[in-house]
């Protein structure tokens, strides 16, 4: 037997979770950009996409956000710590690779000084994922080792029955079966079984990359001019990435108040890195970029213990020279 | 915190002295502090700029920073006047371990605005002179005038416990210079100090620290017993931004104090 969500009770669901208090948000079609957004029923859910454009990360670590408050008076200057206000909520329909991106985060932002912002957020969203039925060319999650159905960072893992009826349910953790019980009563025992999961094939092979990532004599291979030539350092695919988590701490106002901000930054920016004497330690384009690369599959997981991917593939699919993660780990798996 | 006191050292590089407005934080501060770490000084409305705790931990009444007016922030720290408010987020990092340097000689390396983090350390030993054997200090600056602590130069060339080589690049001499002429790495070699029982502690712009290891290399010294500080940029001090980090090393966090044997080890072509 299984536990049927089906989609005709889903304004119901979503009805009844607004009246306990919470924001429901779900994949969107947006003007311009798909994203994940608040909506008030279920009709604004768009599932039939394979993953929205921007990822999930937006709603934990905002593009930009307050951090404090100035207000500059005659001898003295009073400051206000901003905090997010408290407001639960329920991502529904957040695809595998998104919801593992903020599990990837986690230690970074918990490692030493514990992020108060990102840490509020994650403990009052319930992650309802949707496992994938489809695909595209980009997917790349089962060469990154996870799975079109994986279950780190959701809360919930829904598997779609055909026709888009509905879902299997299966609860994964306290805060998911918290958020089911408010709509237990539109959840049917049942024995249909899901869809299978779509086969992502591999599309280069991890071990092999990390081994020629690690070993020193590669960090300055002409491999990393190559790839890089055609990059314009336009910064798409470290702002749509899950897990690029670079930012920038800047002041706005005036001079007697004013909100000191942390903005998303970019490693692929030359000044993201540039002293005040004007030496560089990434002067160029492929120094940045092996950074990148360098710093999602060997730095990172050296620190903690994860590669800083999910296999989202977004750096490809919208990078306007047609140069991502895959493309660049494709090139490392033939050398 | 308050400026106290406010000094120029060479054209377009101030010292500023600060003091604590809230106890509170003064005690965490004397706690926390010790030579080598660095902090986030800031104007509200402009931002937050990285420097050392140029002061030494022997002396942790007050912070005292130089700096050299650059940007947005620098430029309205220079503007700030004695009584005006700034911020200080620190200290951060790690710090050079004097309390190893026991019984041992001291050779400080440092060019141009580097000296700043160098004298942290240098007045964090002498204030304890008698626990440190021979002292000796190489600083060159580009141009006579670029010579910062020009008062504390003063000090140490007339104080009998201390050795100091002075020099300025060549072109950068006054007509009444009379110390050498020569870039740090060449001045260093030919002062020719023993590698025996000395910790050296170099700070200056990477092409000198490049070449200062190489020239240190030659004299004798031990990656080991050699300890630079990297200055990288900073913007959040707490191991998250992003940016100072060199290899998978983040410098706000395992540094900014780093042996010459663990930079070695970091891909070169990042620092």
């Amino acid at each position: 037997m299984t536990r049927i969500l089906f989609s005709d009770k889903l304004d119901n669901c979503v009805a009844k979770w607004r009246s306990a208090g919470m924001t429901v948000i779900g994949p969107v079609q947006g003007e311009s950009l798909s994203s994940y957004a608040a909506v008030e029923k279920a009709g604004d859910l768009s599932f039939g996409m394979v993953l929205p454009d921007r990822s999930l990360k937006e709603l934990f670590f905002p593009q930009t956000e307050p951090m404090l408050r100035y207000t500059i008076k005659k001898n003295e200057i009073e400051t206000a710590d901003f905090t997010p206000p408290a407001a639960p909520r329920i991502i529904f329909g957040a695809r595998p690779c998104d919801a593992s991106g903020l599990a990837i985060d986690d230690p970074l932002f918990g490692w030493d000084y514990k992020d108060e912002y990102w840490f509020q957020r994650r403990n009052e969203s319930v992650i309802v994922t949707i496992a994938c039925t489809k695909a595209d060319d980009f997917c790349m999650c089962t060469s990154l080792k996870q799975a079109p159905d994986c279950t780190k960072g959701s809360d919930v893992l829904l598997r779609p029955l055909d026709n888009n009826r509905g879902w299997v349910v299966e609860e994964l953790t306290d805060r998911g079966r918290e958020a089911f019980t408010l709509i237990s009563e539109h959840i049917k025992e049942s024995d249909e079984t899901a869809l299978p999961t779509v086969e992502v094939p591999e599309k280069f092979n991890l071990d092999t990359c990390v081994a020629w990532l690690q070993n020193p004599d590669n960090f300055d291979s002409k491999f990393w001019k190559e790839i890089s030539m055609r990059c314009i350092g336009c910064a798409s695919c470290t702002y749509l990435c899950p897990t690029c988590h670079c930012f920038d701490i800047q002041d706005e106002g005036d001079t007697y108040s004013g909100i000191r901000r942390k903005n998303w930054d970019s490693c692929s920016f030359a000044l993201f890195t540039m002293h005040t004497s004007g030496h560089n330690p990434r002067a160029t384009q492929s120094a940045r970029w092996r950074q990148r690369i360098m710093h999602k599959f060997n730095y990172f997981p050296g620190k903690f213990s994860v590669n800083s991917c999910s296999g989202c593939g977004r750096c490809s699919r919208q990078c306007p020279v047609d140069m991502g993660i895959t493309e660049t780990l494709q090139e490392i798996s033939k050398l | 915190m308050k400026i106290v006191a406010r000094h120029d050292e060479a054209p377009g590089v101030r010292t500023m002295r600060l003091e604590f407005q809230d106890p509170a934080d003064h005690e965490q501060f004397k706690k926390t502090f010790r030579t080598g770490m660095f902090g986030l000084y800031g104007v509200y409305g402009e931002g937050e700029s990285t420097f050392c705790v140029a002061s030494p931990e022997t002396r942790n009444e007050y912070i005292e920073c130089t700096f050299r007016q650059s940007g947005r922030v620098t430029s309205a720290l220079a503007n700030a006047d004695i009584g005006d408010l700034v911020t200080f987020r620190g200290p951060y990092g790690n710090r050079f371990p004097i309390e190893q340097f026991h019984g041992k000689n001291l050779l400080f390396i440092s060019g141009g605005i580097a000296l700043p983090p160098t004298r942290s350390v240098i007045w964090s030993c002498l204030d304890q002179r008698e626990k440190f054997g021979k002292v000796t200090i190489v600083y060159g600056a580009r141009t006579v005038a670029d010579l910062v602590y020009k008062h504390e130069l003063d000090e140490w060339q007339e104080r009998p416990d201390v050795d100091l080589v002075l020099t300025v690049d060549p072109g950068g001499e006054s007509p009444d210079w009379k110390y050498r002429v020569g870039f740090v790495p060449t001045v260093l070699e030919e002062a020719a100090p023993s590698p025996d029982n000395c910790i050296a502690v170099i700070c200056g712009p990477p092409i000198m620290i490049k070449f200062t290891l190489i020239s240190l290399k030659k004299l004798g010294f031990d990656e080991k017993n050699v300890y630079t500080t990297l200055e990288n940029r900073m913007k959040c001090g707490v191991g998250k931004c992003g940016r100072c980090n060199v290899g998978s090393v983040y410098v706000c966090k395992e540094g900014p104090v780093f042996t010459a044997e663990e930079v070695s080890r970091m891909p070169a072509a990042d620092l």
